[in-house]
């Protein structure tokens, strides 16, 4: 079976399913305990923050750990906007991953000024629509780094630098969940990712927070990770974190390049197909591991299906939103809209995918085309 | 004082002879329907009583038979001696409850005795108890035309005091009419049409084509679930799942792309029929209603009956989508229904299928083609499941 769904999820790499292993059936301890096996874990634990905060050049103290991507997004808002005396204007895209995205409608509804950037044909945000947008009461700025469907970057840097000249008090918030570790660090007053999406497992990510910004942190309890976040520490799920990042960094070029062969592999491949169009931003300017395609004529979740049978298994968008009927608001958003919407898939690699895997996915495709596009609506 | 169920049914006092055959089924469908509730279960003098129901689990057994065709309404009753003062008594509690909601209510007292050494006959008990109530609950007031409250009092081996009547699902008892089979799809309409022909007394069996691998695990899961949201009602379904890609393949190759649509629902009503004989159902059921899309005009309908020769009920052939969405709503599978999946009407879909099919034009463009050996295909590869109500949720 080839898998080119890892933006959906990764594997979890051997490594960091056995120290996952380890600190749970031998360094189990609550981390917040009294005696010294338990202290002993506490210490790992910080060493792990230590060198996560390193590869993000963030100190330890502004490295929360959450329960992931979803958790760090909507903390990232409800935690900024608890300290705030009065209604602020909230900025976001309209390709924002939902946990982003609804909460911030759900603001709107109860009366916050919500403006929703629009992007381009790729799928990025425009500086100077930001520029516009930006007032003196804005107070929250959420804008993702890599788009989880397309692959488009945005320059959080050039952004952020807009965001605090314009309007110094506003905190800006990056969702990095598709981009951490892969692309290089970012200035943000917030930045969140997750760990399912390096090959770490599910359930464990985190929210940098920088020093300085007023944040209220997430849920309430016994006062963990700085009180910011309680609840017991998930040392499993951390450690692993920890071992799948240091695997990711210290293969990060080897890793990325590998991938991009992949998608210039893929792509190659299936530009030479009939009715083929690329989504989002051009295969260089895209990242490496994320390639969004339409196929026309034929209906990406039976194309899916068609291709889960021949041993390839796709998306045809964020499974986050596989639920939900109707238009695909982040390829709507990009004006990508009619029988290039329903026919879009999205592919997307990790370092253990290969040219190969490349050249057989590409045959299942054009097989699967040849049959379904028979039953095209004429 | 014992907490009862009294059960009371319906169009079954019409019938003459066959009477105790469908109360006798009303029965063994209200056990079912509570297993796994300890009670008795008895039929005295046109009613059913249940008894014996535990207190934690009373809710829980009213609530199940509100689910069970036949019956009308039921109320929870106090059981206790026929000793006046015990029954005045009971029948204060009872009231209580009602005047501490509304200290102005009306209400009436309806007696009814089939015990006729009693010492009062109805008429007394009406008046007498109608009394106490004035007398205690001065508040209140008789309006013996449109009461808020009945407070009624059955005078039996022992005295039943009540003063609630739950309406019920009503319809005939499941498994009088005989066993019918549903064309499942998966959308709003069918599992309704499953539902109002088993209120009718059917035993129900149902069939779903699939278009494996072009529709999702997750379609086949949904019609699963629906099959077991209506089971609740019908109780056990026998649900035969059918792969129809390759016979939806030929069709598209073989035949005019406009017939496409009706040619493929006249192979389904066929192969439908085929596995009803065998399940031993004497009639299709469909959610079919008249106009709804180009399938369901009265011309394709004729040409789809056409095909086969048992009886094809469409209960919601006269229904607005809006009401049947509504009765969907009702009966807890609309929101299953909506679940986003592909299925296999879905996959292969003409842009303009014909409205108004000819019968003979349609059977020429089939006998072109012989989908026999895919037929007998289809049936032999089609796997057959039991789906109970107390089934695991699938999605």
């Amino acid at each position: 079976m080839i898998y080119f769904d890892n933006s959906a999820t990764t594997v979890v790499s051997s490594e960091a399913a056995q120290t996952a292993l380890r600190y749970m059936t031998q360094d189990f301890y609550n981390p917040a305990a009294a005696y010294s096996p338990a202290v002993a874990v506490e210490r790992d634990v910080n060493s792990a923050r230590a060198r996560l905060a390193s590869a993000f050049r963030a100190e330890p103290s502004e490295l929360i750990f959450t329960s992931g991507g979803t958790e760090s997004n909507n903390i990232a808002l409800s935690g900024t906007l608890a300290p705030m005396r009065e209604k602020c204007r909230i900025i976001t895209t309209a390709v924002e991953h939902p946990s982003v995205y609804e909460p911030i409608l759900a603001l709107k509804s109860r009366g916050w000024d919500v403006v929703v950037l629009g992007v381009d044909t790729a799928g990025r945000v425009d500086a100077k629509e930001l520029e516009n947008a930006l007032t003196e009461n804005t107070g929250y700025v959420s804008i993702m780094h890599v788009n989880n469907e397309v692959g488009s970057v945005n320059d959080i840097d050039g952004l952020y630098r807009i965001v605090k000249a314009k309007a110094p008090n506003a905190v800006f918030h990056s969702d990095g969940v598709q981009a951490f570790m892969k692309l290089s660090p970012v200035k943000c007053d917030m930045y969140s990712f997750s760990g399912h999406k390096l090959h770490a497992p599910k359930g464990v990510g985190g929210l940098f927070v920088r020093k300085g910004v007023r944040f209220a942190g997430g849920q309430l309890g016994g006062g963990q990770e700085n009180n910011l976040r309680s609840g017991t520490t998930n040392v499993p799920g951390i450690m692993a974190l920890d071992t799948a990042c240091t695997q990711y960094a210290n293969n990060r070029e080897a890793n990325l390049q590998k991938m991009r062969a992949v998608k210039q592999r893929l792509y190659n491949d299936l530009s030479r197909l009939r009715d083929v169009r690329l989504n989002g931003p051009s295969v260089e300017e895209g990242v490496p591991y994320i390639l969004n395609m339409s196929f026309l004529g034929v209906r990406g979740e039976v194309l899916l299906h068609s291709l889960m049978d021949k041993g390839l298994l796709v998306s045809t968008g964020s499974a986050c939103a596989a639920r939900h009927r109707g238009k695909n608001r982040i390829l709507t958003a990009m004006g990508i809209t009619g029988e290039r919407q329903d026919g879009a898939i999205r592919f997307s690699f990790c370092p253990g995918n290969t040219a190969a895997e490349a050249d057989a996915a590409a045959q299942m495709i054009e097989e699967s085309l040849l049959v379904l596009r028979r039953f095209r609506r004429r | 004082m014992e907490r009862v169920i009294l059960v009371r049914y319906t169009e079954i006092h019409l019938k003459g002879l066959n009477r105790p055959f469908f109360e006798q089924k009303l029965i063994e469908n209200i056990r079912i329907s509570l297993r796994g509730i300890s009670c008795k279960v008895e039929r005295k003098q046109g009613r059913i009583y249940v008894t014996g129901v535990a207190e934690d689990r009373f809710d829980e057994a009213i609530d199940r038979l509100k689910h069970v065709f036949g019956v009308y309404s039921i109320s929870p009753a106090l059981a206790v001696e026929k000793d006046w003062n015990c029954v005045c008594e009971t029948a204060f509690s009872l009231m209580e409850k009602q005047v501490a909601e509304d200290p102005g209510l009306s209400f009436k007292v309806f007696a009814r005795r089939s015990d006729k050494n009693y010492f009062m006959n109805s008429d007394q008990i009406n008046r007498e108890l109608g009394h106490e109530v004035l007398e205690r609950f001065p508040s209140v007031h008789v309006d013996i035309h449109k009461p808020k409250v009945s407070l009624c009092v059955e005078i039996r081996e022992k005295a039943y005091v009540y003063a609630e009547e739950i309406p019920c699902a009503k319809g005939m008892p499941v498994g009088t009419a005989g066993r019918a089979m549903l064309l499942i799809s998966g959308g709003i309409d069918s599992p309704v049409a499953g539902y109002m022909m088993a209120k009718r007394g059917l035993f129900l069996s149902a069939v779903h084509f699939y278009s494996y691998p072009y529709t999702s695990e997750r379609a086949r899961d949904k019609v699963v679930e629906l099959a077991r949201l209506v089971s609740a009602y019908s109780g056990p379904i026998r649900l035969h799942l059918v792969p129809f890609t390759d016979i939806q393949m030929l069709i598209y190759d073989a035949c005019p792309e406009k017939e496409t649509t009706v040619i493929m629902r006249r192979l389904m009503m066929e192969i439908a029929e085929r596995i009803a004989v065998s399940d031993g159902a004497k009639a299709l059921i469909t959610g079919e209603a008249l106009g709804q899309v180009a399938s369901q005009t009265l011309e394709s309908l004729c040409v789809t009956d056409d095909a086969v020769s048992m009886p094809v009920f469409r209960p919601l052939i006269g229904f607005d989508k809006d009401d049947i969405m509504d009765y969907a709503r009702r009966i807890g599978t609309y929101e299953t229904s909506i679940l986003p999946y592909e299925d296999c009407c879905t996959v292969f879909v003409p842009k303009h299928p014909v409205t108004r099919p000819v019968v003979e034009d349609i059977r020429a463009s089939e006998a072109a083609v012989d989908f026999s050996e895919l037929i007998e295909k289809a049936i032999e590869n089609t796997e057959h499941i039991v789906v109970h109500p107390g089934d695991a949720k699938l999605i």
